[in-house]
């Protein structure tokens, strides 16, 4: 059963990412970009394998291309929430001052209290939106919980005395407080990194579902989506493709997620 | 309990603060309304008048501490785009939104109890496994990519509901039932998740053991024992799911073209209507603070130990 599990995850998770890497590139070997003025909505057949979308875009182009922008979001995001919340985390962790330790927390906990997309919703209305917004806004967002954990994990009384004892052996400050309290921290951070990253995949491509991310005609599965709504019932390829390639990819890595988790519990 | 006056006056202050990040970042930074609103084929001339017009050639300050000493006289100000009051647009859209949410919440409490006593109370079991993988899969899902796949089962292809609601209001509750299905699966895995981990720790605890050993009949071991044990844990989660659903209600709302918060939010987004903006993140905000005070003292209310201890 567990092997079940993880061979289903592989596979619903190899399909999109597999797209996501080598897309661009298949798209260009195919040649699946349709030239300017093509009609919108052909049916399927013909020099269109899938047909193209409202905007006379070749859907399976779109659909090659459309991934590489959901996972490099998704990772760019986390990795630039831990970049910041790592360090910070640790130095909460280190620091003798206990106020700026609450002051930080506290300003955090305001993050915490924020819907993720009402932030986007905000900035979108201001005319701020874009690849940059979308990265620091999803990143911004897993601070707090990103922070709160780093914090606890690298202050957990049974390895006090390593560092205590390292500090009393005149080992300078960064290397007992953030390299050797890093260590600590690499177990549960890398236990937090799956969630984490199912949940961002979910918050980026919602965020450009509404329009709220990247540029109306940039290739992403999910304004693929957003674009192509109204062709429902005319073209559904155009938007159960791209969802059923996103449902793919977030269900495999839950999955994934899901037994590494059982794992290290049993274990 | 003696902590809720500290804990209401933290969440006037999150407020406080949620409104001050909301006015900068939508009037102060730059790139102003009227530039937004007139598009780029408007002269300085007209953008200079819609400037004076709208008052925002005053300075930051000055505007803010308005629009401040409106809010707290419950005037969020007028809607660009309909010159109708904020708060009438955000109060005739709240009922159907409201709907949603109660409707979502009769099904999804029972459910989550019941799938996460089945699970927990056969923990390792084929069945616990396959429900909790499934469940939290469903969940992983974006709320669109999930409704667009069932819409394509359930409406094209089945043709038992319809679609959309096509924008024109609730006319028939049929609209409501992929929406809520979508909303619904979105939340159960976290919510049974809580409810199997509690059901596994009480079901195995002495006294409830001894009950057993006792030859309690099991239906009242588990009603009146075990349940309540294992599911009043999970209220704080109840918070994290009602700030779920609202993120949540922005996206399903707006895929299934359903009036109410949500699709008002995005649409006030796309028209660029600030005041209208500002007064949803507002009621977005001060719901989700609300929500988690309300679980966090209840919760305190309900593990005694904390007090003691702290």
């Amino acid at each position: 059963m567990r092997r079940s599990g993880s061979l289903l995850g592989s596979v619903l998770i190899g399909v999109p990412l597999l797209l996501a890497a080598l897309g661009p590139l298949l798209s260009r070997l195919l040649g699946t970009t349709a030239p300017t003025g093509t009609s919108p909505l052909l049916p399927p057949g013909g020099d269109f394998v899938l047909g193209t979308d409202v905007l006379g875009r070749d859907v399976l182009g779109l659909a090659l291309g459309g991934g590489t922008s959901v996972v490099g979001l998704t990772v760019g995001a986390l990795a630039l929430a831990y970049v910041v919340g790592v360090p910070l985390g640790l130095a909460l962790a280190g620091t003798v001052r206990a106020w700026a330790d609450r002051a930080v927390l506290a300003v955090l906990d305001i993050v915490l209290v924020v819907p993720s997309l009402l932030l986007l919703l905000v900035l979108a209305a201001a005319g701020r939106r874009g690849t940059w917004w979308l990265l620091a806004v999803a990143a911004l967002i897993s601070l707090p919980p990103i922070v709160r954990l780093v914090r606890a994990a690298a202050s957990v009384p049974d390895r006090r005395a390593a560092l205590e004892t390292m500090t009393m052996l005149g080992e300078p400050w960064w290397r007992v407080r953030l390299l050797e309290a890093g260590r600590l921290v690499a177990g549960p951070v890398a236990v937090d990194a799956g969630s984490r990253l199912v949940l961002l995949v979910a918050l980026v491509t919602s965020a450009n579902f509404l329009g709220l991310g990247l540029a109306p005609d940039a290739v992403d599965w999910a304004v693929m989506i957003e674009q192509n709504t109204t062709a429902l019932f005319l073209a559904p390829v155009t938007l159960l493709l791209p969802a059923a390639l996103l449902v793919s990819l977030c269900a495999g890595a839950n999955l994934l997620v899901d037994q590494a988790l059982a794992h290290r519990g049993a274990s | 309990m003696r902590r809720a006056p500290l804990r209401l006056a933290v969440g006037v202050g999150q407020l406080v603060v949620v409104a001050v990040v909301v006015f900068f970042l939508t009037t102060s930074l730059p790139g102003d309304t009227a530039e937004i609103v007139l598009g780029q084929d408007a002269t300085p001339e007209q953008v200079a008048a819609l400037r004076a017009q709208l008052g925002t050639d005053r300075p930051a300050g000055e505007r803010f501490a308005d629009w401040a000493s409106g809010v707290l006289a419950g005037d969020l100000g007028r809607s660009l785009q309909t010159g109708q009051p904020v708060v009438t647009e955000l109060s005739t859209r709240l009922g159907s939104t409201a709907l949603l949410a109660a409707l979502t919440l009769l099904l999804l409490l029972p459910l989550a109890v019941l799938a996460g006593t089945a699970a927990g109370r056969r923990a390792g079991s084929s069945l616990d496994r396959g429900l909790t993988g499934f469940l939290s899969s469903v969940q992983a899902a974006p709320e669109f990519a999930l409704g667009l796949l069932l819409v394509a089962l359930f409406a094209l292809q089945l043709g038992w509901v319809p679609a959309t609601g096509g924008g024109g209001g609730l006319v028939t509750p049929a609209v409501l039932v992929l929406p809520v299905v979508v909303l619904v699966a979105n939340q159960l895995g976290r919510l049974a998740r809580q409810v199997r981990a509690g059901v596994l720790t009480v079901d195995r605890a002495p006294h409830v053991v001894h009950l057993r050993r006792l030859g309690l009949p099991e239906p009242v071991v588990l009603a009146r024992h075990v349940l309540p044990g294992a599911v009043l844990p999970t209220i704080q989660q109840l918070a994290r799911v009602v700030d779920g659903l609202l993120g949540g209600v922005v996206v399903v709302e707006s895929l299934f073209a359903l009036p109410g918060i949500g699709s008002g939010f995005v649409e006030a987004v796309r028209a660029r209507d600030l005041p209208l903006v500002g007064g949803y993140a507002l009621l977005f905000a001060a719901t989700t603070i609300l929500v988690n005070l309300a679980a966090g003292l209840l919760s305190a209310r309900l593990t005694p130990y904390r007090a003691v201890l702290t």
